[in-house]
């Protein structure tokens, strides 16, 4: 395969991927259709933040959050069903079991190692020695502001673990396994590791107090941007949105089969951030996976990182050895 | 059905097809080869019988809920029918996997029994909590965004360092998979069954 050179770096030589907005297809279809694919996003993000920001403090709660959470990602899975983006991505009994298998994973394994270990709970350890009260005056800045910077702290600190996983070798074996997915499906995320999981997980927003109200327009625009990168729905995305946002293409040309597709696009909910540091690639994959898309099962997602870790210590053990027995005989 | 025979239905999957009198056997079986020939799939063939095994199949391979199987055409006496013993290791995983999760729900419960037992017998002094910051910025308030209020149930809180505990996610995910494992050992035969029809159909 030739590929397509963007600057210095050549795409698509090992598998297929599209380069460029013009030439990924678009939503066909009515002007109902038409209108519903390219609005839905933009009206979702700002009819949360309107929700957030208006809601009487009787509704602006955490469960309030959680249940508009679970809602969207049911209407989500109905609209893969309804317009996917591949029939190859369908999602099937045994994916919906596997991916929720990881979301359960999530909340309840995870829940009990983050409530020992997370940055959080080191965070509170830190903030419970010292006074913190300098910290405090991001509670005055407007809602909005305070929103966008949690999404961004986070979206940051995230883009260089992600970066960082990708680029060393200790930090990829527990992000490896997430790349062995072979399609996007709205749970997705939630495919890998644990280990990776509690590491992609770790931030410092913590450090910093908001007003709470501020945390759930920030979840909401986690919510409304983040759950786009791995899910089965084509949409006609505003040029503006894909310009500041990760969007399924972008994502999808990360999870190619193509190595230097796999090097781009890294940050979570702002891919603004892979603009600024020159790691954004517009455009889009359908083929996904490693090892020419060879499926993960569960038992070898949990010790992949254990074993492949393990057989890199032997072979590099096994090569040092011999290199230092040629030196000792020398007296 | 004995007891064995229960146990063993939860992820083993029978079925029979009659099959159209102008097809022979061999035609039969050629027609049913093309839907084992997926990634990961081991097919070996003996007389009339096909059986198979699958290692890390796609997920889009149309048996990949099925690890291995057998695909046999057996004479009815009323004519040839495609019988069929397809057994999962997924149907079996999601059988299990409420029990899993309700471990999790349990050791979340006991964690939080033990900790708050050690908390109890060791009472820490009181740290005086900060004043929750009711402030709001001007651009807000001319917005129209309600003012922040302070937190009526402290109460709630004191439970706080114990809120990601909550045996709660483990209850939920195990009625998920309860019901998942109900949608599948419902679907997934359906759909193998469909598969095996139409293949012998020729479509």
């Amino acid at each position: 395969m030739d590929g397509v050179r963007v600057g210095k770096r050549v795409f698509g030589t090992q598998s297929p991927v599209t380069i460029g907005w013009d030439n990924i297809p678009r939503v066909e279809g009515g002007p109902w259709k038409r209108l519903f694919f390219t609005w839905f996003q933009p009206a979702v993000l700002f009819g949360l933040l309107a929700f957030w920001f208006y809601a009487p403090n009787s509704i602006a709660k955490a469960s309030t959050a959680i249940w508009i959470g679970i809602g969207f990602r049911v209407f989500l899975l109905a609209l893969e069903k309804i317009a996917p983006r591949h029939e190859s991505w369908d999602l099937t009994w045994k994916e919906l079991a596997t991916d929720l298998f990881y979301v359960g994973l999530g909340y309840t394994a995870l829940g009990i190692v983050d409530h020992f270990i997370s940055s959080d709970a080191l965070i509170e350890l830190v903030r419970n020695s010292y006074d913190w009260d300098k910290l405090a005056w991001f509670t005055h800045w407007p809602l909005l502001l305070q929103a966008f910077t949690i999404v961004f702290i986070f979206d940051f600190g995230q883009y260089w673990m992600h970066r960082g996983m990708h680029n060393w070798y200790p930090l990829w074996l527990p992000h490896s396994v997430h790349h062995y997915i072979t399609q996007l499906n709205i749970n997705k995320g939630a495919v890998g590791n644990p280990l990776e999981l509690f590491l992609i997980g770790l931030g410092i927003g913590g450090m910093f107090d908001f007003l709470p109200r501020a945390a759930m327009m920030a979840g909401a625009i986690g919510m409304a941007i983040g759950t786009y990168q791995h899910i089965n729905v084509r949409f006609n995305t505003p040029r503006w949105w894909r310009f500041l946002f990760n969007t399924t293409e972008h994502h999808s040309l990360h999870h190619s089969r193509d190595f230097e597709s796999t090097r781009s696009n890294y940050a979570n909910s702002f891919i603004f951030i892979d603009r600024m540091f020159g790691t954004c690639v517009d455009g889009e994959a359908e083929l996904l996976g490693m090892e020419g898309g060879r499926r993960m099962s569960i038992r070898e997602q949990m010790t992949y990182p254990f074993t492949e870790g393990w057989k890199t210590i032997k072979e590099r053990m096994g090569r040092a050895a011999p290199a230092e027995a040629q030196a000792v005989p020398a007296e | 059905m004995n007891l064995l025979g229960l146990v063993r239905s939860i992820w083993t999957v029978q079925g029979r097809l009659p099959l159209d009198p102008a097809l022979t056997r061999d035609e039969a079986l050629a027609r049913l080869e093309p839907l084992l020939d997926h990634y990961g799939t081991r097919t070996v063939r003996s007389g009339d019988a096909l059986a198979y095994t699958k290692t890390d199949p796609a997920a889009q391979d149309p048996l990949a809920t099925f690890d291995r199987g057998s695909l046999a055409i057996e004479d009815s006496g009323a004519g040839l029918v495609l019988a069929w013993r397809l057994v999962s290791k997924a149907l079996l995983a999601c059988f299990l996997a409420p029990l899993l999760f309700l471990a999790f729900a349990q050791t979340a419960v006991f964690i939080a029994d033990r900790e708050a037992a050690s908390a109890k017998a060791h009472p820490q002094p009181e740290k005086k909590k900060p004043e929750p910051v009711l402030y709001q910025n001007p651009i807000d308030k001319a917005l129209g965004a309600p003012a922040p209020e302070k937190p009526k149930d402290d109460k709630k809180k004191q439970g706080g360092r114990f809120k990601d505990l909550s045996p709660t996610p483990g209850y939920v995910f195990a009625g998920i998979f309860a019901a998942l494992y109900v949608l599948g050992r419902w679907l997934e035969p359906r759909l193998a069954r469909r598969r095996f029809r139409r293949a012998l159909e020729g479509s």
